[in-house]
């Protein structure tokens, strides 16, 4: 449920809003109840259906309540769909959001979305610069998921989110995958969804890793050099999952790079064993450097993996043509170790609002 | 601070050891859950890594808190 407050005018109500810790420190479209009916309304859902509580403060993610927080980040209407697929997914019990609000892990929900809504609820971009500024749907969905976790779930820092730095992710962190130019099939395809359906995938995951690769096409060695490369980063020695040997890695393969590796006669199954083979670091070095967390070697010097499982490896193309990819290593702890969660976008449901943009 | 919860709801006596820099989120929790009078002690922070010399007088400073709050829920005497 909502409490409505007052204030003098816009400016005053946006004070008050900061005041209440109700923002991500940026100014935000107040949410008025004309403003958040109307939101309401373009869900094609009653404004008290609820999704599910949300922690660690066990809030109310209702329909009304996260319209409320889609507002305030400044979404249209054609950007709630991908908004409350996001909640869907972070609300998964698998997801393990509570633990992962109140970690001092710097770890944010990675957000991915497939399918038509990529173009339906945006456009979301996926190219150059698709996780840096400058493109509304990407900004607006990822800051309408981080404002519910904020006011639904009750994240303040130091207090209820314990991130012991945090990172820019934490503000909004949303892309689309690059269907378009990428060889390989849709990731929301390659998890068993129809092509046509929409999807958005949720990664708690640290702030992304430039990973560079220049490519020689006369080089046969070119696809290992770019797989070792990918591989190593993500096994980086700070991050838990090179401790841990778990949580989920997320691979964001740009053009050029997707090419190489499609070129060299690899799927995306064989892409990611070879990525996860990769992954791992000498176990003496890693019992050396966490003697608490990792036995030395037995005997002969082993490979000590950074993810179980080639499963656990979330493979997208994206950004823009040239010599970087990214890699986002992850958490690996919670409940469920940090796993990915996919949960479709709802596009049928939605209702377009003449005018909506204009007048909120 | 979920672990005392989670024992608290089992009926398995408990009191969670909460270090200062985590105390406000100790009461959060609390709160959240429904719970505001979990039992809990504060310890000083940080505590990992800190040694055995530390732990171990860190133990010793919480010794009687600890044993007092169960002590309060006809646990130990």
């Amino acid at each position: 449920m909502s409490v409505l407050l007052e204030a003098a005018d816009e400016y005053a109500a946006l004070e008050r809003l900061h005041d209440l810790g109700c923002t991500d420190g940026l100014p935000v479209v107040v949410p008025t109840p004309d403003r958040v009916e109307r939101m309401v309304v373009a869900s094609g859902l009653p404004g008290d259906v609820s999704l599910g509580t949300m922690g660690p403060n066990h809030g109310n993610a209702s329909i009304e309540t996260v319209a409320a927080c889609a507002v305030m980040a400044g979404c249209l209407p054609d950007h709630l769909p991908v908004v409350l697929g996001a909640v869907r997914a972070a609300l998964d019990p698998r997801f393990d959001l509570t633990e992962l609000q109140a970690t001092t892990h710097a770890i944010a929900p990675f957000m991915i979305v497939n399918g038509p809504a990529r173009h339906a609820c945006g456009p979301i971009a996926s190219g150059f610069g698709a996780l840096g500024p400058g493109f509304r749907a990407n900004a607006s969905i990822g800051r309408a998921l981080r404002l519910c976790m904020i006011n639904i779930g009750g994240a303040r820092a130091g207090v209820s989110d314990m991130a012991l730095l945090g990172h820019s992710g934490k503000f909004t962190f949303c892309m689309a995958e690059d269907e378009e130019s990428s060889p390989f099939e849709p990731l929301h395809v390659a998890l068993g969804y129809d092509p046509s359906a929409s999807t958005v995938t949720l990664v708690g995951t640290e702030a992304p890793h430039s990973v560079i690769f220049v490519g020689d096409a006369d080089d046969p060695t070119a696809p290992d050099r770019l797989l070792t490369t990918l591989g190593l980063s993500l096994a980086t020695v700070g991050a838990n999952n090179a401790h841990f040997g778990g949580g989920t890695g997320v691979v964001v393969l740009n053009p050029d790079h997707a090419a190489v590796l499609h070129r060299a006669g690899l799927d995306r199954r064989s892409l990611a064993e070879a990525i996860w083979e990769r992954a791992a670091n000498p176990r003496s070095l890693m019992a050396r450097l966490n003697p608490s967390m990792v036995r030395p070697p037995s005997g002969a010097d082993e490979p000590f993996r950074a993810f179980r499982s080639p499963d656990d490896l979330v493979i997208i193309a994206g950004g823009g043509s040239g010599l970087y990819s990214m890699v986002l290593p992850s958490w690996a702890a919670g409940p469920h170790a940090n796993p990915a969660v996919t949960a479709v976008v709802d596009l049928d449901q939605a209702c377009e609002i003449p005018g909506f943009a204009g007048s909120a | 601070m979920r672990d005392g919860v989670n024992l608290a709801r089992r009926d398995v006596p408990a009191v969670a050891l909460v270090s200062s820099e985590f105390w406000a989120q100790g009461e959060f929790i609390a709160r959240s859950v429904g719970m505001p009078d979990i039992p809990r002690v504060c310890f000083e922070h940080p505590v990992a890594g800190a040694g055995v010399a530390v732990m171990r007088r860190v133990a010793a400073a919480i010794r009687d808190d600890i044993v007092a709050s169960l002590a309060a829920r006809g646990v130990a005497s």
